[in-house]
């Protein structure tokens, strides 16, 4: 399941454009990732790694950086990594068709909101078991997901600094 | 960070937006915001707030005037609102008092002086009203008081160019480096020239740190009564063809949702999913525990699926034609309109035709209509369950607001039914008897008011929240919201014919201030997904003499103010206590005004002339639907007057409690205006008394919603066959609503001064063209307020019986 996802300006953490699972259930319990995701978001800068996974208890956020824009997901932890950064790959691909040329000169938060019909589209595809299934057929020159390094999204928030170079953040499993 | 990088830096960042016509969907470009002429305004450097001794009284408010004697009281023009005894160049940049008002423009010092006054201390604010300019600030920053969180605005004090006095709080601010240039001039080290600071209403393109969740979508959802009853009344073909028409401007962007319920007994939702040949109805007939048959597809992106929808419409209304059901499961389908619509909030239109008689929240015909004019006092103001309220508290918490319209010719319990609306930000229109063959005034009003109601600005998920300079509190909100803390309103939707009112004391004595100020600060998401912040901010000075006080006195939106505190009253206590409190605030300013401020006493009602009006519309009041007592009234009629005394924005509340009345028949060119080159009349406003009709003419009386045109017995023949195109006044047609185009200089006269009181407002007032033989004249002369009837005292007789209270 795929319960949020948001896109910003990398430069300045300026939120672009996101979603958030709308139904009954998870809708009220997503405050505080809502906040853990902007505060991310602010932190990224040139150097963080262009693709994280970041564990918060039972779920993971996985952010990829492309052409200075942050696509940042929140699922669940069984949801497969694969199919998360091939979502975020393709929210890229999309996006930044769309809307590329105009993200360095935007200042209004949520400048592209209408991205959010896109989002929801996307989502549901990859959200739908077919979809699982095909598992094997995503496209396998994606970066291979065992290199994409994980870390803890605590750690990761309460530390001064942002978010950068593999070496030093190299984490143990989290405590959930 | 050097100072050509961070100038440069600035500028990008940095911009003002002069919204020139909000209404339009397109943005101008940027325009200078024109700064006052004369030099800086009065936040200066230097701040000389100590040298501005205020003007003296102005003689004309406090002009003694006899009541007794003087019977032309009303001025020819609609009576304005008093301008605060302010300096030039602060009054010149307050705020407009269509937004911002207070029922005492000049702030008594203390309480004690406050009671001595006896008049009700409180603000009127109309803060969505639709503007036709309104500058707005993107800005990285925005300034706020450190201590209190006020926004900066033009009645703060800079001490010098870096630092800034809150006018609440009196605390000292730094002034952030980035407000220290200024966009519309370009020029750096001016902070006092800024737009927020030389605007009384401004508003502020939120930084996502005002926003709890992305901004919502516009979701809009419409629960329909599709009972035999509802069919019989027609209005489905109405409201199917105005949503038809409007669809493409309905406020939002490419994200919009709709989606629709019907019930009777049982509730039925409908997939519009994209990709279906025609729209699939699925009936829940389990309405003790609703549930939602699927997961999507109910509230559809209004894009992708607008034929579907439209399909919907075209047949809705042929779709129950032949329905039997004759129960109603409101309090179901509303569950399930909630449950739809909480994931994401937005906007819930419930359109209700009958007493919702099965399943929660059914509700008991429990009006007697032999106590409808009873000359005690009336029941059933209270709601009779707390579901509907309980509804509209957990809707609020999802940011969904409930509109209601209620379409019915029996009694509906309003005053149950209205609590969904009241605390959920919603709004309540009421059409009795509506019908679409025997009531065709109605059913144009409703035409009109639809298509202002789908089109109009809507702010979603929005909080507003008002301040006060140190020492004054906010004690008692009126208006439709949910007040969530101390004094932040939650308010699901926010629309701009919503009015507000706040009651305040004086907890601490305003000794040493010389003005007070106010501020509404209203924080909303746009239906284009944009969160903005309007803020008004109202300054007032502050007095210590009784007689200042009573020569600042705004006798309307003292009016107003007592409308809703007797709402309240009557509800909470009785509609008798309510009337008599009206009546005692009235002996009471008039006492105050001769013991303590009149010098020289006189015989008669003596009262200054800005409160000579006070004991008509005290009387007004007291004869007003809501209020009335010993006239039959129905009572759904009586809670909707008071809904809407709470609700309406002064202005149409003033017209709703004391009607405009004028003669039509002798329009002349004469003092008329000029507007877009065509010449609008300008007839005198006339008192209303039955001495003031005239068998040989025709006069028109405006009470807001509701337009009557009484034609007398002799009225000339002129008026009738060059305006209504009959040839005499028995060929008067008995169900005229709506005055024939003839081309005649009498008939453009005639439509050109109508079309101008109706321009005036955003809803749509419907016009009745009325004979003595008409039903409608009882609704005309009930407006009569200043002649006796047998249930009330004439005009005259009240302030008789006031000055006798007086004298005591």
């Amino acid at each position: 399941m795929i319960l949020l996802t948001m896109v910003a300006r990398v430069a300045d953490g300026l939120p672009l454009a996101a979603s958030i699972q709308e139904d009954e259930q998870s809708g009220r319990d997503l405050q505080q990732y809502q906040s853990q995701a902007k505060q991310l978001c602010r932190k990224l800068n040139a150097q963080s790694p262009d693709r994280c996974t970041l564990e918060a208890g039972d779920m993971n956020f996985h952010y990829l950086i492309a052409q200075g824009v942050c696509y940042l997901s929140l699922c669940e932890a069984s949801f497969p990594k694969k199919m998360a950064f091939a979502y975020l790959e393709d929210l890229h691909n999309e996006f930044y068709d769309q809307y590329g040329r105009r993200v360095p000169t935007v200042t209004r938060p949520y400048s592209f909101i209408e991205f959010d019909t896109y989002i929801q589209k996307m989502k549901k595809s990859y959200v739908d078991s077919r979809a699982r299934r095909n598992l094997g057929s995503i496209n396998t020159e994606l970066q291979d997901v065992q290199r994409i390094m994980v870390a803890n999204i605590e750690e990761v928030l309460q530390r001064g600094e942002a978010l950068s170079g593999v070496t030093k953040l190299c984490q143990s499993p989290v405590r959930p | 960070m050097k100072n050509m990088e961070l100038i440069q830096h600035l500028l990008k960042m940095l911009k003002t937006d002069y919204l020139l016509n909000p209404l339009q969907r397109q943005y101008e470009n940027v325009h200078r915001v024109a700064e006052p002429p004369g030099g800086p305004g009065p936040a200066q450097l230097s701040p000389s707030l100590a040298a501005m001794s205020l003007q003296s009284s102005t003689p004309e408010a406090l002009r003694v005037v006899n009541l007794l004697q003087e019977r032309n009281l009303l001025p020819p023009t609609p009576v304005p609102a008093p301008t605060p005894c302010l300096p030039q160049d602060l009054q010149k940049i307050n705020c407009n008092p269509e937004v911002f008002r207070c029922t005492l423009t000049s702030i008594p010092q203390t309480q004690s002086l406050l009671n001595k006054a006896k008049m009700p201390l409180g603000l009127l604010l109309h803060p969505f009203k639709d503007l036709s300019q309104l500058p707005v600030v993107t800005s990285s920053t925005i300034v706020r008081c450190r201590s209190c969180r006020t926004y900066i605005n033009p009645f703060v004090s800079f001490l010098d160019q870096r630092r800034w006095k809150c006018n609440l709080c009196y605390r000292v601010n730094d002034v952030p480096e980035e407000f220290m240039y200024n966009p519309v001039s370009r020029s750096y080290g001016e902070p006092h020239k800024r737009p927020e600071v030389q605007n009384a209403t401004i508003e502020f393109i939120a930084p996502s740190e005002y926003m709890l969740r992305p901004p919502q979508p516009a979701v809009y959802l419409f629960v329909l009564d599709v009972s035999h009853n509802a069919v019989e009344t027609g209005y489905l073909n109405v409201f199917c063809q105005s949503l038809l028409d409007n669809i493409n401007a309905l406020p939002g962007d490419s994200r919009t949702k709709v989606g629709f319920i019907t019930f009777d007994s049982t509730i039925h939702f409908y997939n519009l999913q994209e990709g279906l040949s025609q729209p699939q109805m699925l009936i829940v007939s389990d309405i003790e525990d609703i549930f939602l048959p699927t997961p999507d597809s109910l509230l559809v992106n209004l894009n992708e699926c607008k034929e579907l929808v439209q399909d919907l419409l075209k047949s809705l209304p042929t779709l129950f034609g032949k329905t039997m059901e004759t129960q109603s499961a409101l309090g179901s389908a509303l569950q399930a309109a909630f449950k739809l619509l909480s994931p994401t909030g937005g906007r819930m239109s419930v359109f209700q035709t009958q007493l919702p008689n099965l399943g929660v929240g059914a509700l008991q015909s429990r009006e007697d209509p032999n106590q409808r004019a009873s000359a005690k006092d009336i029941q059933h103001l209270s709601p009779a369950t707390d579901f509907y309220k309980k509804l509209a508290l957990d809707c609020s918490g999802q940011q969904v607001a409930v509109d209601l319209f209620l379409l019915s010719a029996q009694y509906c319990d309003l005053a149950s039914l209205g609590c969904i609306s009241r605390y959920s930000a919603g709004s309540v229109y009421y059409y009795p008897s509506y019908h679409h063959q025997h009531s065709p005034a109605q059913v144009e009003r409703f035409q009109k008011d639809l298509k202002r109601y789908l089109t109009r600005k809507i702010g979603f998920e929005a909080v507003m929240r008002i301040r006060c300079t140190k020492g004054l509190s906010i004690h008692t909100f009126h208006g439709n919201f949910f007040v969530r803390s101390t004094d932040l309103l939650s308010l699901p939707n926010v629309n701009p014919d919503a009015g507000f009112a706040v009651q305040m004391s004086i907890e601490d004595n305003l000794d040493d201030m010389q003005v007070v100020s106010f501020q509404a600060a209203l924080l909303y998401t746009s239906s284009k997904g944009e969160r903005r912040i309007r803020v008004h901010t109202l300054c007032l000075p502050v007095v210590s003499s009784l007689s200042d006080i009573f020569s600042g006195a705004d006798v309307q939106a003292m009016t107003g103010l007592l409308a809703c505190m007797a709402v309240d009253r009557s509800v909470t206590a009785s509609l008798s206590d309510a009337r008599d409190a009206m009546t005692n605030a009235a002996i009471d300013s008039l006492t105050s005004y001769r013991q303590s401020v009149l010098t020289i006493q006189q015989p008669g009602l003596l009262a200054p002339a800005c409160l000579r009006l006070f004991p008509l519309y005290i009387l007004a009041l007291l004869k007003q639907k809501a209020f009335r007592t010993g006239t039959s009234t129905r009572l759904d009629d009586r809670v909707f007057a008071m809904c809407q005394l709470k609700y309406q924005p002064l202005f149409y509340a003033m017209l709703m409690i004391h009607p405009a009345l004028y003669r039509v028949d002798d329009l002349t060119d004469e003092g008329a205006l000029n507007i877009n080159e065509r010449t609008i009349p300008q007839p005198r406003v006339l008192q209303l008394s039955v001495e003031k009709l005239s068998r040989e003419g025709a006069f028109l009386m405006d009470t807001g919603t509701v337009m009557y045109l009484w034609i007398g017995r002799n009225c000339h023949p002129n008026f009738l066959t060059q305006v209504l195109g009959v040839p005499n006044y028995a060929a008067v047609p008995e169900n005229l609503y709506l005055l024939p185009e003839l081309d005649t200089a009498e008939s453009q006269r005639t439509r050109a001064f109508v079309g101008w009181l109706r321009d005036q407002r955003p809803f749509y007032p419907s016009l009745h063209v009325i004979r003595d033989e008409s039903q409608l004249k009882a609704n005309f002369m009930q407006n009569m307020i200043e002649d006796r009837t047998a249930s009330a005292l004439s005009y005259y007789e009240f302030l008789l019986h006031l000055q006798q209270q007086i004298s005591k």
